[in-house]
């Protein structure tokens, strides 16, 4: 039996899952605990090893690969009278998880061909449950999708998810913001102070505020190759506006355009010339012509781009007097970590001149990039 | 109290109906193996699933106290573990000083067990038996906070520096609820078993009418418990929970309401949706979710 568990384990691996050691101890000694009956199992196993409900249609999958052989043909025969019923499984269930296997008692004796209201509520529930879960599964592989990979499709399917993540964005700054608005007298560290003189409080101790809210510039690549990646960041932005004093967008693939973002779309103040190719050395030099007085001490600047210069020069010194400018510069790379610096990529020239520089080939990892730069707010 | 060496699922089943708590075979395995493993069991999914009710029916089962900690933003050590009281400490250290008391005297007094002020996860620890201590909404804390817990949760002890080690006597069971506001971090998933609890479905939410309101008709029963799953299958802000089911059918029998009808459920209906829109949304398909409700 450990045999087949450790096969087991390390199916789930190959299907994706992180199961860690630790976890595969439980497992073992949860099925210790309550034996191999067929009903228990699949649950005593999931509980240990699935820590998240969006993996669990994979666990199922290879759960019946590997433990429902004997079982094939009893799974077979239900399937063959569902579709007998006609109605009911939506598409889309035909190829994935075959149907739960029910808890035994009710299977064998049950009137099969009019589906009797309990069958009917069974298989309600069942298809409620994959709906949730294929959902779950569905945002869970958007999140980790690169972006580079993403069809036009799959770039609308993220809306919703995108909302999702701006609030949980929001949200998290709203926690930091309130955290620091605190600036009253610690009376813990006033008294422990305090014992150093007898116990007189002589040496208040207060909790800080912390510096005031940011301004935030972001400049962010639009060609081709980046442009999801740009409209996405954009979108994640937009509940930011309310913790910064001021919000400045730019949008440039060889010259840096003003833009703005109106219900979700794109509007830039000036042309965007689309077809230009990327220039980030011409960019952030008209940049810093045209805008310097936004670089402030309390500026976060963002710039998101693969730093992918088409052979012209990276002008690393502009950055490097933005940098100095600014508080926070922080540079979003939408290109793979194995492929920076790789061709044209002179990411390695404006690295020094970043106080971060992330990487952000997916939806997941942009959003952690956001929450990073913003933890020195 | 029962011993964990002589549990078993039955008896686990057992004190699920005795708390009145109807489920599904599944949870009552988790539950088994949460006690059974003594590891803390993360519960996930959606608002009023009845997530916190395990944490009430875990300690009804163990026949022990419920200790709760409520996260929210914010929440540090201070307010999670154990706080010195410092006016009860400051008045000591001036008591003392008129009897002219050395400083090693004085700080042996403030120091001990009745300066301290116990949160609940220090009173879970300290507890003299086995508790059932109750993490809700664990997903509204900070993250620096779950970090601390990770440590707390993993050997039970809990060290104040001027006081030395504090060792859990016994491991408390320890339920964790997350509405997923954010995501939790692989390491405290990786601590925990998981379940995830889902809305329990048709058949067993109209057992829990039953057995909540059992003066309800059969049929009223019925209709309500098919007009609420419909309404979770819709889009919505916010799905209504198994306790505004409750509610509403409770409403409905007080209006003297037999027979589920358009008129009924719109004079009625905002004890399940809450929000205006949601309500609007639902408005206009009043009559097919009757429909299908009435099959």
């Amino acid at each position: 039996m450990r045999d087949r568990l450790l096969l087991f384990i390390a199916a789930l691996r190959d299907a994706g899952l992180e199961v860690s050691v630790g976890e595969t101890l439980d497992a073992m000694r949860a099925v210790g605990a309550i034996g191999i009956e067929t009903a228990t199992f699949r649950e005593t196993l999931a509980t240990t090893l699935v820590k998240d409900e969006a993996d669990r249609p994979a666990f199922d999958a290879v759960f019946e690969r590997c433990f429902s052989l004997p079982e094939r043909e009893r799974g077979r025969g239900q399937r063959r009278r569902s579709v007998a019923d006609g109605e009911g499984h939506g598409p889309g269930q035909a190829g994935t998880t075959p149907p739960r296997t029910p808890a035994s008692t009710h299977r064998r004796d049950e009137p099969r061909p009019p589906a009797s209201t309990r069958q009917q509520a069974k298989r309600d529930r069942h298809e409620e449950h994959l709906d949730r879960r294929g959902k779950l599964a569905r945002d869970r592989a958007l999140t980790r999708m690169p972006f580079r990979e993403m069809s036009t499709a799959d770039v609308e399917a993220c809306e919703a998810l995108l909302e999702i993540l701006a609030a949980r964005f929001r949200a998290h700054l709203s926690r930091r913001q309130r955290a620091a608005r605190v600036g009253r007298l610690d009376l813990r560290r006033t008294l422990r102070r305090s014992i150093a003189t007898g116990g007189v409080p002589m040496d208040p101790a207060v909790r800080h505020r912390r510096p005031g809210p940011p301004d935030l510039v972001a400049l962010c690549d639009v060609s081709y190759s980046v442009a999801v990646a740009s409209r996405f960041l954009l979108s994640l932005l937009a509940p930011a506006a309310t913790f910064c004093r001021r919000v400045r967008l730019f949008a440039f693939v060889d010259q840096p355009v003003e833009v703005s973002l109106e219900r979700g779309d794109l509007v830039p103040h000036e042309a965007i010339d689309w077809h230009a190719r990327s220039d980030f050395g011409n960019v952030l030099t008209t940049f810093w012509e045209r805008n310097a007085p936004l670089l402030t001490r309390s500026t976060i600047l963002l710039i998101l781009g693969d730093a992918r210069n088409n052979r012209r020069p990276p002008r690393a010194d502009i950055l490097r007097r933005c940098h100095a400018a600014v508080r926070h510069v922080a540079w979003l790379n939408p290109d793979p970590l194995a492929r920076w610096n790789t061709g044209d990529s002179v990411i390695a020239a404006y690295t020094p001149h970043c106080d971060a520089v992330l990487a952000a080939t997916n939806l997941h990892e942009l959003s952690a990039a956001l929450r990073q730069t913003f933890r020195t707010l | 109290m029962t011993s964990s060496s002589e549990l078993t699922p039955a008896l686990v089943r057992q004190g699920l109906e005795r708390a009145r708590y109807l489920t599904t075979p599944r949870v009552e395995t988790v539950l088994y193996l949460a006690l059974a493993l003594e590891k803390p069991l993360l519960i996930e999914g959606p608002a009023g699933a009845g997530k916190t009710e395990i944490g009430k029916v875990l300690a009804e089962i163990l026949a022990t106290e419920l200790v709760r900690l409520q996260c929210y933003e914010g929440l540090d050590e201070a307010k999670a573990l154990y706080e010195w009281n410092y006016q009860k400490q400051l008045l000591r250290i001036q008591a003392d000083r008129a009897q002219e008391l050395a400083w090693g005297e004085v700080s042996r007094h403030i120091f001990s067990h009745e300066y301290l002020l116990e949160r609940p996860l220090l009173h879970a620890v300290t507890a003299p038996c086995k508790i059932v201590l109750l993490i809700d909404e664990i997903d509204k804390a900070d993250e620096q906070f779950e970090a601390f817990l990770l440590e707390v949760l993993s050997e039970f002890q809990v060290s104040i520096p001027e006081l030395g080690t504090v060792r859990a006597r016994h491991r408390p069971a320890v339920v964790l609820t997350s509405n997923r506001a954010r995501e939790l971090s692989e390491a405290l998933k990786r601590r925990c078993l998981y379940l995830y609890l889902d809305f329990p479905g048709l058949e067993i939410e109209r057992d829990i009418i039953r057995l909540k309101i059992p003066e309800l008709s059969e049929r009223l029963r019925d209709q309500v418990a098919r007009f609420v799953n419909g309404l979770r299958k819709l889009d919505l802000r916010k799905t209504p929970s198994i306790a505004e089911t409750l509610d509403w059918a409770r409403a409905l029998r007080a209006l003297q309401i037999t027979e589920l009808d358009a008129s009924g459920i719109r004079q009625t209906l905002s004890l399940v949706l809450k929000h205006e829109e949601d309500l609007r949304r639902v408005d206009g398909k009043i009559g097919s979710l009757l429909a299908s409700s009435a099959r």
